[in-house]
């Protein structure tokens, strides 16, 4: 979590990077829950942002989202993180479905001379609140996933970064003539998410 | 105010007025009204008789003096009233003057401001000229990146076309060589079975040439057996021709054999023509077989020779067109310089990209720019209202003036009239005017200034006339500019609106994930969860697929142990094949040993934690109904049972779970357990619990 003085929130470059890696992994699981790509009944209660949230409690799925945050956190840490796409494809065609996108703008003051911002806690926390609202209202105007799907998780990185062990470079996954409707942003001062998902016509929409 | 030069005041001593004469007291002696000295001086009259008057005359010249007077009085009462008024006109005029002074000033400024405007204005166009000019730049800028972008497009779908075609290719190549490959496992199967059939055959001949080896060495028994007897019934014979007379038996006894001997001896005979003929059917057998393959062969490898041509000539012309294409992209001479020329291309892209974030950054700051001018515009229009309005009100202002002034010089033509007909009529009287002849002096003085003044306002009017029109034409001119700017703004606001549209495309580009491939790069984690179900699929059929090749190569082994002639007969290719096969099994096996392994472990684990957790051992068995249907069976004993044969026997199949009967669960207290959870409340969880439970209270109380 950000470092905090007893009395201010000051948000340092490591705390911030610790809130987006976080949001991201519970908005990970949000996804994958209300968009049904695994099972209800594989899904626990907890509470954060001061909303009920849904954690996977498939492991394979956990110990995957746990090394990518912490990957993530990495990375943004250095400054060097530009997006994260999480992506929904058919499992048996592997098309892609869905996209959330998560823009990052980093404020290069701060990775360059390591200075601190200010900005409240209460007011990150109900920016990220509004975001994980939308997510799981999302539901209302998606298309349905009536068959089995699979995700993966996109990193867009600078050029100049090194690919770690665990990971390989990709293609985009793009969807073609997709439609786009764009959800709330929330900034800590270091960190600014941009939150945007794009989604495949539907055919009923087309007809 | 009506200026009159006042007429040159006449000295009493010099001249005396008519009308001096009127003041004259009655204690002087009277005098007889007498022409004034510039008249024709009348002829004296004699001493006695200027003094002689009559009453009545000086009464009438009385009068006539008083009429005067009054006259005069009345008109110096017009000429003070007319003064008074001409002093108010005057004060008027000169307020009135004041106010002009006052509004020429102000135009004065307004003029140096909107001088200054205009500089500013000027600047502005100078502005509006570079941006023109930049705007110039950009749309030439938009124009070659807009041609690059469709000679990018043209490759790209060349290259599509190209990579698209190349994929065919690659799916037909694929195809062929999947078609081979099950051609030659095919042709290996036919083999396979060929040389199995021969095994088998070799297998019946050789039983049968054991049969008959039997049958051989039985009858060689039986033909040493009757050649010892023979020899036997001989020598005995010989011994008994010696003796005496050989009886007929022994003879029959020895053609009996004989005959069994030669028929036994054909007999053999026939089985060795038997066994030759057998062999030598065989052997035409194998020779059959091995041309109906080898015509087989041939005639499949005729047909995909027929393929291979049609491909090879479909590929040969796919090549050429190619070639053409690379031919018609310029900087591009072989297929190795397109990625070279895309790259290129994909540089150019960015480099236009990155001029249109210049182009888009110059934009906003035209935008502010044209903010600027619009708010310099909206001023220059009020102000330029404003000075229209002030030309106008000073144009009204001026032509009053101008009226008033005309009303005034008429006035002071009268009263010039007047004044002259005044001294006319004071030269023609006599009598005392001395306080006319100043006021009207002062009147006339008076007016005097007032005809300077005019003459000063008359000046100023031009002047001001003359500043009015050059202020006209300033307005004319800046109007004129006005609308330029209005046409050059509007002009603007066209092309802010297409920029601001070609923005929302980059944006929703942006959001769609296009990228910059010079700038980011995409990353994704390799150990994703597909990848684990990918590998196990891929493991349980390189099992499957390990498993074929070890029976295939036993197979092929055994036949080559058993005749070299079938060993020979193995085409080169299956050989290779089968070296390559050896070395996959051979990487297969230690990979299956591998996942054995860590299998072995891993299931270990988990049924000692099944154990601990749940109570019971479990085992688990694959069986087949009486039907052939393969069905799991679990067999789950407690950790609390006391004796092995407390046993739960289930059977497993496409998820339903079965109890089976057996001897402990024919016992009445399970069967009613099993009655109730199972057959009644359908839950084998509650009634393994409810069994754990029982057995531990069991072995707890004993």
């Amino acid at each position: 979590m950000a470092s905090r003085t007893v009395a201010k929130d000051i948000i340092t470059l490591r705390g911030s990077a610790a809130i987006v890696s976080e949001f991201f992994g519970y908005a990970a699981n949000s996804i994958l829950y209300n968009r049904g790509v695994y099972p209800e009944e594989s899904f626990a209660k907890v509470k954060k942002y001061g909303l009920p949230m849904l954690l996977t409690q498939d492991e394979g799925v956990k110990s995957f989202i746990a090394s990518l945050t912490a990957q993530l956190s990495e990375w943004l840490e250095s400054g060097k993180l530009q997006r994260i796409v999480l992506v929904i494809m058919s499992k048996a065609t592997n098309e892609v479905l869905e996209r959330w996108n998560f823009s990052i703008e980093t404020d290069g003051e701060v990775v360059e001379k390591g200075v601190s911002r200010e900005k409240s806690d209460k007011e990150i926390m109900r920016e990220i609140q509004a975001i994980m609202r939308q997510i799981a209202s999302s539901i209302t105007y998606l298309p349905c996933l009536d068959e089995p799907c699979v995700f993966d998780v996109l990193a867009y990185t600078d050029k100049d970064v090194a690919i770690p062990f665990t990971w390989i470079e990709s293609d985009p996954k793009l969807i073609a003539n997709p439609q786009m409707v764009k959800l709330h942003s929330f900034d800590t001062k270091i960190h600014k998410v941009d939150t945007l998902v794009s989604y495949k016509n539907d055919e009923w929409d087309e007809q | 105010m009506i200026l009159r030069t006042p007429p040159p005041k006449k000295q009493r001593s010099e001249t005396r007025d008519p009308g001096s004469l009127l003041v004259a007291s009655s204690d002087l002696p009277l005098v007889i009204y007498e022409d004034p000295p510039s008249a024709a001086p009348p002829p004296q009259p004699s001493s006695g008789e200027h003094l002689l008057c009559t009453y009545q005359c000086r009464q009438m010249v009385k009068s006539d003096f008083f009429d005067a007077l009054s006259c005069a009085e009345k008109q110096v009462d017009d000429y003070q009233s007319r003064s008074k008024a001409l002093e108010e006109n005057f004060s008027k005029v000169e307020a009135e003057r004041k106010q002009i002074l006052d509004r020429f000033l102000d135009s004065e400024q307004e003029l140096a401001a909107a001088k200054g405007r205009e500089q500013a204005l000027q600047e502005q166009l100078l502005k509006e000229v570079k941006l023109r000019n930049e705007m110039n730049l950009r749309l030439k800028a938009d124009a070659s990146k807009a041609s690059a972008e469709e000679k990018a497009s043209i490759f790209e779908r060349k290259l599509s076309n190209l990579s698209e075609s190349i994929e065919k290719e690659k799916k037909r190549l694929h195809n062929e060589i999947e078609l081979l490959e099950r051609d030659s496992k095919l042709s290996v199967s036919r083999k396979s079975a060929d040389l199995e059939r021969m095994e088998c055959r070799a297998i019946n001949a050789e039983e049968e040439s054991g049969l008959l080896k039997e049958q051989l060495e039985d009858l060689k028994k039986q033909l040493t057996e009757c050649m010892h007897q023979k020899s036997e019934v001989e020598k005995k014979l010989s011994s008994f021709t010696f003796q005496e007379a050989s009886s007929t038996d022994s003879n029959i006894l020895v053609k009996h054999l004989q005959e069994e001997l030669r028929n036994y001896e054909s007999e053999v005979r026939e089985a060795r023509k038997l066994r030759s003929s057998r062999e030598n059917i065989e052997l035409l057998k194998e020779k059959l077989s091995e041309e109906k393959g080898r015509r087989e062969r041939a005639e499949g490898e005729l047909s995909k020779l027929h393929e291979f041509q049609m491909s090879m000539k479909k590929l040969e012309d796919e090549l050429s067109s190619w070639k053409l294409m690379i031919k018609e992209i310029p900087g591009v001479s072989c297929s190795e310089d397109i990625p070279v020329k895309f790259a290129a291309l994909q540089k150019e892209v960015i480099d236009c990209m990155m001029k249109e974030g210049d182009a888009n950054a110059r934009l906003k700051q035209m935008e502010v720019a044209l903010d600027a001018v619009q708010s310099g515009k909206h001023i220059a229009e009020t102000e330029a209202a404003f000075a229209k309005e002030k030309a106008e009100e000073s144009k009204s202002e001026v032509k009053r003036i101008e009226v008033m002034l005309s009303m005034i010089t008429e006035e002071r033509d009268k009263l010039r009239d007047l004044v002259n007909e005044f001294k006319r009529l004071k030269n023609d009287e006599a009598g005392d005017e001395t306080v006319s002849g100043t006021l009207i002096q002062e009147l006339e003085s008076s007016l005097a200034k007032k005809e300077s003044c005019i003459k000063g306002l008359e000046s100023s009017l031009h002047e001001q006339k003359k500043v009015n029109t050059r202020q006209s034409e300033e307005i004319k001119l800046l109007n004129e500019r006005l609308n330029n700017e209005a046409r050059r703004i509007k002009s603007l606001e066209r092309e802010s609106d297409r920029l601001r549209s070609e923005i929302s495309l980059l944006e929703s580009k942006l959001g769609h994930g296009d990228y910059s491939s010079a700038n980011t790069k995409v990353l994704r984690m390799v150990n994703t969860l597909a990848v684990d179900n990918e590998a196990k699929q891929t493991i349980e059929a390189l099992q499957n697929e390990l498993q074929k090749t070890k029976e295939k190569l036993q197979a092929v082994e055994e036949l080559r142990s058993q005749s070299g002639n079938a060993g020979k007969l193995v085409d080169s290719y299956i050989s290779g094949k089968v070296v390559q096969l050896k070395e996959q099994i051979a990487t297969l096996e230690k990979r299956e040993e591998r996942y054995k392994t860590v299998f072995a472990d891993r299931i270990s684990v988990f049924r000692r934690a099944c154990c601990e957790l749940f109570g019971y051992k479990i085992v688990m068995d694959e069986h087949q109904r009486a039907n052939g249907i393969p069905v799991t069976r679990f067999t789950l004993q407690s950790i609390y049972a006391q004796g092995d044969d407390e046993k739960l026997e289930f059977e497993y199949e496409s998820g339903n779970t079965i109890i089976l009967a057996n001897d402990y669960t024919s016992q009445p207290e399970i069967s009613h357990q099993v009655d109730i959870f199972i057959r009644k409340l359908n839950s084998i969880p509650a009634f393994t619990a409810n069994l754990t439970v029982e057995s531990f209270n069991r072995r707890t109380l004993s």
